[in-house]
């Protein structure tokens, strides 16, 4: 009997015990995450290249997971980690494979009212002040490619054009009943760089950024919103005395009215930039001085018109941004050209040339793309991008753009455009200005949809031209013209099995001249280039879509590079790629 | 407002706007960097007949019409020695570039006639003229040195490998850099890395600086006939305090450079043919054990205790064929002039 008792009573604390734990699961943590299925091989087409060094093929691959832990520990507290794990394929039994805590925070509100979050943050504020702008070749880009951008973004932490950097942030509002409706405030401190060792006795100086956003809705159709941000050097948690200051004031007034069909918006933004560097703690008890001073101001004038049903939408506006307006949270590039090299073939010929990145690399290879901010701008290549190569915040720029989209109702068309027509402000190296008109036209056709089909097909054609010019004596004229053509078709087969098919082709014809910078982001020199080359991107393949955001997709790339009368010798490479990717 | 007004107010502020810019450039001259080269102001040298003894510098001043990579070369036409100065500029400045009379390396000027050139890369121009050296320039002996003119130190040790052959570890007075003396360190010992090494005590505990103003500079002759490619020197530097620097009477180098102690090392191949000044900053040297938690790691001049010159070469002998392509070769890499400065390489001085 007493045996008995005792195994009722183990049987029940135990019983109780994981009914209190599931439940504990259920109410106080919880998980999502992410899981990539990765293999590639790339193989060198040794007919175009005179190559014996490299090898035929190689290939490549991973499984990731990252599990993600949502712990609640309050209704008002939220900790999050996110902890990955990669096995590189060829990896044994443990060998190769990596546990790293990916990212982590935590996130609350105090007494209903003011929100915070420390650790990691996802910031983003107006666009001169700090913004993540997209990648060259992104946003009139295929359907087909879209899983490489995926991975690109994923894993360089890009979402929603913000920067992600650590700290803590705060957020809260306050509502009105007379002379404003509403302010909203919004303040944060992050370290973007630590201080680390240089050499036995020298340490780089923690590298700060702090801003705040004011937002007030002054009446149904006024909206103010002010934001400032500062990235700065602290001289005492390094070794040097030279410390980077980088203060930018935005303000923006938006007029928003609207009937029945139509919304319209108009937007007035300017601000200013400063950018020094301070000189402190000098010896023989100096005063601090200041080197390599710059201020420069933007202005802004748009105005957007949108369909209340979303069919169609029109954008217009002025933009001014002068020559010495620096703002590093702002004008930070994704593509970092120069302290990055291609993944794959990094070098090719048997002289084991660098290999230069084409589209396939800009295209598929993470590893080419920059989470950090830079204080000075960085190098871009004017073949991919000359016009706006840091966004709206490109300094040196003076025009007018438009954009507009349209669809039909049932979304069997959808098109975009997006044109511009800018100056410099000033020459570079020359007093004749570079001229530039930007055109980018897009068009999906929804066959399905005309013909009411179950199953999709859709065919996709984008055309991007973007024209430099500077007139002048023969040395420093220039002429540029790059043209980006897209095309894809997608046909599901059978119920969630699609075949695609896309080409991806651009052509760069015409000379410019790259510049150099200093430490200080001064133009040194000016360097002649002539450019002819033809880069392409040919693709097939079959994906199933399990659901939305579970799909495995097996391709096929053909892509390379030709040059014309180069330095480079042609190249051309075949790829097979599976990814199996799954949202948990 | 009515959508006149605020078409004036935009257009308004586009002229605004469009006023304000500047009538200038960006960024160097690009009609210069690519235009024809021409000199503006030809090659003038301020004070042809320098007396460096007294600190007097020779300067130099030209300009061009763009950026260019130039190239000033002084050689002195009896002692063959050299100086080059290299910049990219469109200007040289007499107040940034100047002589003091020192060569780029040995042998040293002497009083003399010396040829200056003046040249630029991808450009056929060439500017010519020459100076005097009335008086050459002294170098001080920085805060340590040995220069082996009275003959090996009587504090300092010296090992070899009494087993290989052909050791030359001892003074000789044929072919010094300055002086008469210098330390002749060479041999074979085909079957080893070391062949053997001299050890002497050194007290710079007055000097404030730390290791990146501190520069060991030392003499090392070599020469190209049939040349053992895998020969080098070693250079360590001792930093332990708590031993004496012959503790163990019984061997011929000092105890100071175990592997549980603060010693620091660097290795210079040596594949030239004739004197070479070598100068290195203390703060480049390595530890010899940086594994080792037990040492710590502060490099700090003042607590330097003893230097150690050591002659080594891959071994090539059947039995261990590291470099097989050198056996029977003679190693030479004698030393001359080893000297300690402060805030600057000797010959920078």
């Amino acid at each position: 009997m007493k045996r008995s008792l005792i195994h009722v009573i183990v049987f029940f604390t135990v019983f109780l015990t994981v009914i209190n734990l599931y439940a504990q699961v259920n109410e106080k943590i919880w998980f999502d995450g992410f899981s990539r299925s990765y293999f590639s091989r790339d193989a060198i087409d040794k007919s175009k290249i005179d190559d014996t060094i490299s090898a035929n093929n190689t290939s490549n691959g991973y499984n990731i997971l990252d599990l993600n832990t949502h712990v609640n520990p309050i209704d008002d507290i939220e900790i999050f980690s996110q902890i990955r794990i990669r096995n590189s394929f060829g990896s044994f039994f443990g060998s190769g494979t990596e546990i790293n805590v990916r990212q982590l925070s935590a996130k609350g509100v105090i007494n209903n009212k003011v929100r915070f979050s420390i650790g990691d943050l996802f910031l983003k504020q107006s666009k001169f002040t700090l913004y993540n702008y997209n990648e060259e070749l992104f946003g009139y880009e295929n359907d087909m490619l879209k899983h490489y951008r995926d991975i690109i973004h994923y894993e360089n932490f890009y979402r929603e054009n913000r920067w992600r950097s650590q700290g803590i942030q705060t957020d809260f509002s306050f509502e009105f009943d007379r002379f404003i409706r509403s302010i909203d405030f919004d303040f944060f401190v992050t370290r973007p760089r630590g201080s680390s060792q240089i050499n036995e006795s020298m340490y780089s100086s923690d590298l700060l950024l702090s801003g705040g956003s004011v937002i007030s809705k002054i009446n149904k159709s006024l909206t103010f919103s002010g934001n400032y941000i500062n990235l700065f050097e602290v001289a005492s948690s390094g070794t040097h005395n030279i410390s980077l200051r980088n203060p930018v004031h935005d303000m923006m007034l938006t007029y928003n009215f609207s009937n029945d069909k139509n919304h319209f918006e108009q937007t007035l933004q300017t601000g200013f930039s400063k950018r020094f560097w301070l000189h402190s703690e000098l010896e023989n008890n100096l005063e601090d001085s200041i080197s390599n001073y710059t201020e420069g101001m933007y202005f802004v004038l748009e105005n957007n018109y949108f369909k209340k049903d979303s069919t169609l939408s029109l954008k217009v506006g002025y933009r001014y941004v002068d020559p010495d307006f620096r703002s590093a949270g702002a004008q930070s590039r994704r593509v970092d050209y120069t302290a990055k090299r291609n993944t794959i073939y990094p070098t090719y010929t048997n002289a084991s040339i660098s290999r230069p990145p084409s589209i396939f690399d800009l295209v598929s290879d993470e590893q080419l793309y920059n989470q950090d901010l830079s204080s000075i701008l960085m190098g871009f290549n004017p073949i991919y991008s000359n016009i706006l190569p840091y966004g709206d915040a490109t300094p040196n720029r003076s025009g007018i753009y438009m954009s507009g989209k349209f669809r039909k109702k049932n979304k069997s068309f959808i098109s975009k455009i997006n044109a511009g027509f800018f100056n410099e402000v000033i020459g570079q190296g020359t007093l004749e200005k570079r001229n530039f008109i930007l055109f980018k036209g897009a068009a999906k056709i929804n066959f399905h949809r005309f013909l009411n089909w179950k199953k999709e097909l859709s065919v996709h054609v984008s055309s991007e031209s973007e024209l430099t010019r500077r007139g002048g004596d023969a040395i420093s004229s220039l002429s540029l013209y790059s043209h980006q053509i897209n095309t894809s078709i997608n046909a599901e087969m059978a119920k969630k099995f699609f075949l695609q098919a896309s080409c991806k082709q651009l052509n760069a014809n015409g000379n410019e001249f790259l510049t150099e910078r200093n430490n200080y982001g001064n133009i040194t020199y000016f360097t002649s280039t002539q450019i002819d080359q033809k880069d392409y991107l040919l693709s097939f393949g079959m994906l199933y879509k399990f659901r939305d955001n579970v799909y495995a997709n097996l391709h096929y790339n053909w892509w390379g590079v030709k040059f014309t009368d180069q330095i480079y010798s042609d190249y051309k490479f075949n790829r097979l790629l599976l990814i199996l990717s799954v949202e948990l | 407002m009515k959508i006149k007004t605020k078409l004036i107010i935009l257009l308004g502020l586009i002229f605004f706007i469009h006023s304000c810019t500047e009538n200038e450039f960006e960024g160097p001259s690009i009609e210069n960097l690519y235009g024809d080269f021409e000199i503006n102001e030809q090659l003038k040298i301020i004070n042809k007949n320098p007396i460096f003894s007294n600190n007097e510098v020779v300067s130099f001043h030209c300009e061009f019409n763009k950026p260019v990579q130039w190239k000033i070369s002084i050689r002195g036409l009896t002692s063959s020695a050299s100086r080059e100065i290299t910049d990219f500029s469109n200007r040289i400045d007499s107040n940034m570039i100047f002589w003091s009379g020192g060569p780029s390396q040995v042998p040293f000027f002497t009083e003399e006639v010396c040829a200056i050139e003046l040249t630029f890369e991808n450009e056929i121009d060439t500017l010519r003229d020459t100076i005097n050296i009335v008086s050459k320039k002294t170098y001080e002996n920085g805060v340590w040195f040995e220069d082996f003119e009275d003959g090996f130190p009587n504090n300092g040790l010296i090992y070899y490998n009494t087993d290989g052959g052909g050791m030359t570890f001892s003074v000789a007075n044929d072919n010094a850099l300055l002086g008469n003396n210098y330390f002749e360190m060479g041999g074979r010992v085909n079957w080893d890395w070391p062949l053997g090494n001299i050890d002497l005590p050194v007290n710079i505990s007055t000097t404030s600086q730390n290791s990146d103003n501190l520069y060991i500079n030392i003499g090392i002759l070599s020469d190209l006939f049939d040349l053992h490619t895998g020969q080098f020197i070693n250079i360590l530097i001792s930093e332990e305090t708590n031993t004496p620097f012959n503790d163990n009477l019984d061997n011929n180098s000092s105890d100071l450079f175990e592997s549980n102690m603060e010693v620091y090392k660097m290795k210079v191949p040596v594949d030239w043919d004739g004197w070479q000044l070598k100068s290195f900053r203390y703060s480049d040297f390595e530890p010899v054990s940086p594994n080792n938690l037990d040492i710590n790691h502060s490099m700090n001049p003042s607590d330097i205790k003893a230097i150690r010159i050591s002659c080594q070469a891959c071994p090539s002998s059947p039995g261990n064929p590291i470099c097989p392509e050198n056996f029977g070769k003679e190693v030479r890499t004698d030393i001359d002039h080893i000297i300690f400065t402060l805030n600057s390489a000797l010959l920078d001085q």
